[in-house]
């Protein structure tokens, strides 16, 4: 928290980001708390703090005040001062995992993520963004990913890993493609796998071995992430978006794939050409969308006597509510296994981990984010499934911590790792 | 009657006023490509959204739901009945006045509602509620134009603006959803 904050510049912000949209928003709430229920902070700690209108209503009290005729002549709203200011920070960053449920279940239609993106905008020119989010943001700034790994150590991972692939598929020329010019496919991958699950990308390169795909990682740009989605500070946010534009221009690929990751797709897919202000020359596909096609054109086969265990399905918030992408996932999972079941509610509709909007980073939080994430283990509970599909590594950390926290017993895979155990392959018949 | 048309010639002139300047702060070019139709989402907003079993919290509510329903019918056939003397008019508002009394209720009888309530909430349930019922029962004929006269100068000054930013939240939020290929959700 910096010494002296400076108002004005965070209200700056605030009106920089207000559109239509957002102004609409902001004088529509009703305060007839049906949104409550919808919020897993609520459902799992039934405070007011933690009512979505109550969160809104802080913001918009401050848009009253500043920005309409009657707060003006000082008759409604609240100024935006410190106090105000550290009540923004607790709701939109300590209580808040931006996934949008709400939105869904609002009586008006009011998008609440939008107005906390805009209270957050304003507290990190402020200063006042948690130090461990900001750290993440930084590293991806410094170090072109956000947990600092050097080229040395990324391009060492992935030539072991290639070592480990040609082993597990028993082809000699099975490769794992560096920095390939004019490669059809670049994959870019979030830092969690080289540093702590490197099988899990090792499971992806094994799925476009099977599908004889034209692809490649990159020595630099190959980090999906983007925490500037969390610290809403969008020029930070489009400098780790130039990252990936920058890799896809430097190996003139076709298509930026994006691997298993809500956060890291909604940046790249639906916010990195607004950050950067101008339409990408290339598509942006989730890798879910990628194997799907593989399956449907038949470049893959899959054999979904392998998993024998009850499987459920996790929808990461930013993937599917704010993504788009529900189905892509679901028809894989037909495929790849005989035993899937879905979790209530599901789709749009699902809860969220606790992990989403950089909850994960910020360590303040810890306790309610783990609080908040008891309705996914309700969810993951009630289901009776024995594995958790979850196609985000952000997610996969949060139901890890919910894992043990909660006593769940369960495994938690990524979805290319369930096709990946599922493929069948012919024999190799190329020489070293 | 003089009254009623000054109190709405007001009415529209704020809300429009605040309509606009909502607008004004205009729409920002999107560079992403669509995924779906904003028209779409925002068609579906306004119809298969609003549908009592689309949303959660209308099917853990179903009783709020009902009296929500029933409340701004009442309160629209106040309005009507103002114009038009109808038996029909007033047991719609009857029934939209009896609504409003529950939910106010249920706004002081929830502790997270309860919270979540400032002064406008109450004066906004109160004048509608009053409105409507002062339309329900014939005796209160004459002090009808001024229950409405009343209600139509506080809309705009508090959260009955709602009546207008509702099409303008709900066309957004439709819009929004739409262009990402979330509404409408896949049959």
């Amino acid at each position: 928290m910096p010494e002296t904050i400076d108002i004005r510049k965070g209200l700056e912000v605030f009106r920089a980001r207000l559109g239509e949209a957002d102004a609409a928003h902001l004088s529509a709430c009703v305060h007839c708390g049906l949104c409550a229920e919808s919020c897993h902070y609520y459902r799992m700690d039934p405070h007011l703090e933690n009512v979505p209108a109550r969160k809104l209503d802080l913001v918009a009290q401050v848009f009253r005040r500043h920005f309409t005729a009657m707060g003006k002549l000082g008759l409604q709203g609240h100024a935006l001062d410190e106090g105000m200011a550290k009540a923004w920070l607790d709701a939109v960053y300590g209580r808040c995992s931006l996934c949008g449920r709400c939105s869904l279940n609002c009586t008006v239609g009011i998008n609440l993520p939008r107005a906390f993106k805009a209270a957050r905008a304003a507290l990190t020119a402020m200063g006042m963004v948690p130090a461990d989010l900001q750290a993440t943001v930084d590293n991806s700034l410094r170090h072109g990913n956000n947990m600092a790994i050097t080229r040395e150590d990324w391009l060492e991972t992935v030539d072991w890993l290639q070592d480990e692939l040609r082993a597990e598929t028993g082809d000699p020329l099975a490769e794992m493609p560096m920095d390939r010019q004019g490669a059809k496919i670049l994959f870019t991958v979030n830092p969690r796998e080289p540093k702590f699950f490197p099988l899990s990308l090792q499971a992806s390169a094994k799925v476009f071995w099977a599908a004889k795909e034209d692809w490649t990682l990159a020595s630099d740009g190959w980090d999906l992430t983007n925490y500037g989605l969390f610290n809403c500070n969008d020029k930070e946010a489009g400098a780790i978006t130039r990252n990936l534009v920058d890799a896809m221009a430097r190996l003139g690929c076709e298509t930026l794939v994006i691997g298993e990751c809500g956060h890291g797709f909604a940046s790249a897919r639906w916010e990195g050409p607004e950050w950067l202000q101008g339409t990408f020359p290339f598509q942006v596909r989730s890798f879910l969308e990628v194997m799907d096609e593989y399956l449907e054109e038949g470049r893959i086969q899959v054999d979904p006597c392998r998993h024998t265990l009850p499987v459920t399905l996790h929808d990461p918030c930013n993937l599917v509510r704010h993504g788009g992408l529900a189905e892509p996932q679901r028809r894989i999972l037909d495929r790849t296994t005989s035993f899937f079941q879905e979790m209530t509610p599901n789709r749009a509709e699902n809860f969220c981990c606790g992990g989403g909007g950089g909850q994960l980073a910020m360590g303040a939080y810890k306790e309610r984010r783990m609080r908040s994430g008891g309705m996914k283990a309700k969810q993951i509970k009630d289901s009776g499934a024995k594995v958790v599909v979850a196609p985000c590594h952000n997610c996969i950390d949060q139901l890890s911590e919910i894992n043990k926290e909660y006593k769940l017993n369960v495994q938690i895979k990524t979805v290319a790792e369930m096709v990946a155990d599922a493929l069948v392959t012919e024999p190799p018949t190329g020489e070293p | 009657m003089n009254a009623v048309l000054v109190a709405g010639a007001w009415c529209a002139l704020l809300l429009a006023a605040q309509v606009l300047r909502a607008r004004a702060y205009g729409r920002k070019p999107l560079f992403a490509p669509a995924a779906g139709s904003p028209a779409a989402g925002a068609r579906y907003a306004f119809t298969g959204a609003m549908l009592p079993w689309a949303k959660e919290s209308v099917r853990m509510n179903p009783a709020s739901y009902a009296a929500g329903i029933a409340y701004h019918l009442g309160i629209a056939a106040a309005f009507a009945r103002v114009l038009v003397p109808s038996r029909l008019l007033s047991a719609l508002a009857l029934l939209g006045a009896a609504a409003g009394c529950a939910l106010l209720v249920k706004r002081i009888a929830k502790p997270h509602l309860r919270g979540l309530s400032n002064a406008d909430d109450f004066a906004s349930n109160l004048l509608a509620t009053a409105f409507a019922a002062t339309a329900a029962v014939p005796a209160a004929e004459r002090i009808l134009p001024w229950a409405c006269a009343a209600l139509l100068v506080y809309i705009p000054l508090g959260k009955i603006r709602h009546c207008v930013f509702f099409f303008l939240s709900r066309y957004h939020l439709g819009a929004f959803f739409g262009r990402r290929g979330t509404f409408p959700p896949a049959a």
